[in-house]
């Protein structure tokens, strides 16, 4: 407990996220291609914390630039979208067609609320060539690969896909039944929801095939009996803290998966919120920052996740809940 | 450094730029624009071995030295998809043995569990060979270390599924569960081999459900799992299945008036479920009998 603070450090937090979007992060070279993941992971925390008016003009601008200089249109090899990082980027392939210069859709997922966070109007966005290239990355089962080619499929990406339709307010990349059978046909015979069929429920999972449910307004297609069991598996999910799957620790970033899975479905008001921020606070670092478990290392995703987990709590000092209003009111 | 083992002696490792036989290409550095965002302090080598890469992504040569290189750009970044994707094409364009390639993921994978690349990678291989025979040992191996690793489970479905492995299944399943009673992902594959034909199918199921029912068990678990065999051979038309609608009706009633008496709504609402079911089921034969 010596290492750890339980009342929550706001500027400490703020501190972190700050290093993590201006410096330079040392052995992070396993998150090179998803370097716009870890911005938003950044500049939602902040955004959570109030802190978004406080960065200057002029770096809102340079990053709403380098956000820019990820996307890439091709409407001949059909992978339009954002990038993850400049990884591929060299001075003379700004031009589009170069070998493998692909968008990936968690990263144009990242790279649009990012945009959305600093306030850039999305006019740069080339709208039609994401929905096409999107719809490309639909599978006849209706799951969404990542990219082109090279790389899984699964309910995260699906989840990106329908956040990329719903901030586009544009449907027409993907075939909505499809998608909303490919995740029906994901439940799990203990009520909650897998990456795919047949595979074991997962609060990661589940909070995207709700959401993805709830911004395409499909919530209603789960029958009575699934929402029951949903419910019910989602909040034998708490223990003094979520856990992701039975019989697995708790960890900060199910207080946002399992908790705003909760919330969409109308279910959040039966935890006791107490608890959880208990658990959550004690996952602080005191150097800022949370991470998965107590005493243990921070990183960013934690972090956002931690405070994310504190705003559906609608604990004082962080924005309150963060899911906006729009995903409630579809499932009603 | 390149091949991912510590234990191996190796020598020491040279930087790209200074072999020999990278001296005709020119490395190409990464643009990152005047003010980067969320900047990685990469190391020298990554710098060197990326820079590189980038020299011979520009051309798509295919070589065994951008094989060689790919190598260690994995083996710097495993999650780097590109890297795998190039080697992919790679690998096909000279010809390479795909069961050394198998060999070189193993390792990857059992030192890189949970990263989604290695192990997408190694999907493609088995899809290519049209070869699973090591895949159940792989995932073993990973689960004896982690019995909950989610990659694991995936890939083991997926070929079990693809190649039809289900052989041996339900006792390596009975093993887990032996060692961890709580392992849910071990009971979520035993539904995946039970659920094929449906619960009602299932001989061993029926066979134990139904003599439980028998010595004067009722709890409403027993009576639930009864109950949903009824819908699901309802739902199917049926055939001259013991679990109908009437044995349905029974059971819920049991339900609703002794056994699980604070549910009664809800059981109330199953009898109502089945019963519509079966009343579909019976429009839609006299639907198709007229057609």
């Amino acid at each position: 407990m010596d290492k750890h603070i339980l009342k929550f450090a706001p500027e400490l937090h703020k501190n972190y996220l700050l290093f993590i979007l201006n410096g330079k992060l040392p052995n992070m070279s396993s998150m090179e291609t998803n370097r716009s993941v870890l911005m938003y992971f950044a500049l939602a925390g902040l955004d959570i914390l109030n802190e978004i008016d406080n960065i200057s003009d002029e770096r809102k601008k340079s990053i709403i630039e380098w956000i820019y200089s990820l996307q890439v249109v091709n409407e001949k090899e059909l992978v339009s979208g954002f990038q993850g990082s400049t990884a591929l980027n060299t001075k003379e392939n700004e031009g589009q067609d170069s070998p493998y210069k692909w968008a990936h859709i968690a990263n144009t997922y990242s790279c649009l609320t990012s945009l959305i966070i600093l306030g850039d109007d999305l006019s740069r966005v080339n709208r039609q060539a994401i929905i096409k290239s999107m719809k490309t990355l639909q599978l006849p089962n209706g799951s969404f690969k990542g990219a082109k080619d090279g790389v899984e499929d699964d309910m995260r990406f699906v989840f990106c896909a329908a956040c990329i339709s719903h901030i586009l307010d544009d449907w027409s990349g993907m075939d909505v039944d499809l998608m909303v059978d490919f995740i029906l046909k994901s439940i799990s015979y203990d009520g909650g929801i897998g990456q795919g069929p047949d595979l074991e429920s997962h609060c990661g999972s589940t909070f995207c095939a709700v959401a993805s449910l709830a911004l395409s307004k499909n919530l209603h297609k789960l029958t009575k009996a699934q929402l029951h069991a949903l419910r019910r598996w989602l909040l034998s999910r708490f223990d003094a803290g979520f856990n992701g799957r039975p019989n697995k620790p708790i960890d900060t970033c199910y207080s946002f998966w399992t908790g705003g899975a909760l919330k969409i479905l109308g279910a959040y008001q039966f935890i006791e919120d107490d608890k959880n921020n208990q658990f959550v606070l004690m996952t602080q670092d005191r150097y800022g920052g949370f991470s998965k478990w107590i005493n243990s290392i921070p990183d960013p995703m934690h972090t956002y996740f931690g405070l994310a987990g504190l705003s559906l709590m609608n604990f004082e000092g962080v924005e309150q809940d963060v899911l906006r209003a729009e995903c409630y009111a579809a499932s009603t | 450094m390149s091949d991912y083992s510590s234990d191996e002696n190796e020598g020491e490792f040279v930087l790209y730029r200074n072999r020999p036989e990278w001296r005709d290409v020119t490395p190409v550095k990464q643009d990152d624009g005047e003010e980067p965002v969320v900047a990685i302090d990469y190391t020298e080598a990554y710098e060197d071995c990326y820079d590189y890469f980038r020299a011979v992504l520009k051309t798509k040569e295919v070589s065994e030295r951008a094989l060689e290189l790919t190598q260690t750009a994995s083996y710097l970044n495993p999650a780097n998809y590109t890297v795998w994707q190039y080697r992919r094409e790679i690998l096909k364009g000279l010809n390479k043995d795909l069961n050394e390639e198998l060999d070189f993921i193993q390792k990857v994978i059992l030192k890189q569990s949970k990263n989604y690349q290695v192990w997408h990678h190694r999907r493609v291989l088995v899809e290519w060979l049209q070869d699973a025979s090591k895949e159940k040992y792989l995932t073993e191996a990973v689960l004896a270390k982690d019995a909950k690793n989610y990659h694991a489970w995936q890939h083991r479905q997926w070929v079990i599924k693809t190649f039809n492995l289900y052989d041996g299944e339900l006792e390596y399943i009975d093993t887990l569960l032996s060692d961890d009673v709580r392992n849910n992902s071990a009971w979520n594959q035993r539904l995946l081999l039970h659920d094929k034909g449906g619960l009602s199918k299932n001989k061993h199921v029926t066979k134990f459900c139904e003599e439980l029912y028998k010595s004067g068990n009722h709890s409403p678990f027993l009576l639930a799992v009864l109950v949903d065999m009824c819908y699901e051979q309802v739902n199917e038309g049926g055939g001259d299945s013991v679990y109908t609608l009437e044995r349905a009706k029974e059971l819920c009633s049991d339900l609703m008036t002794k056994y699980d008496t604070v549910r009664a709504k809800y059981w109330q609402y199953m009898i109502d479920t089945i019963e519509k079911k079966a009343r579909e089921g019976t429009e839609d034969e006299a639907g198709s009998s007229t057609n």
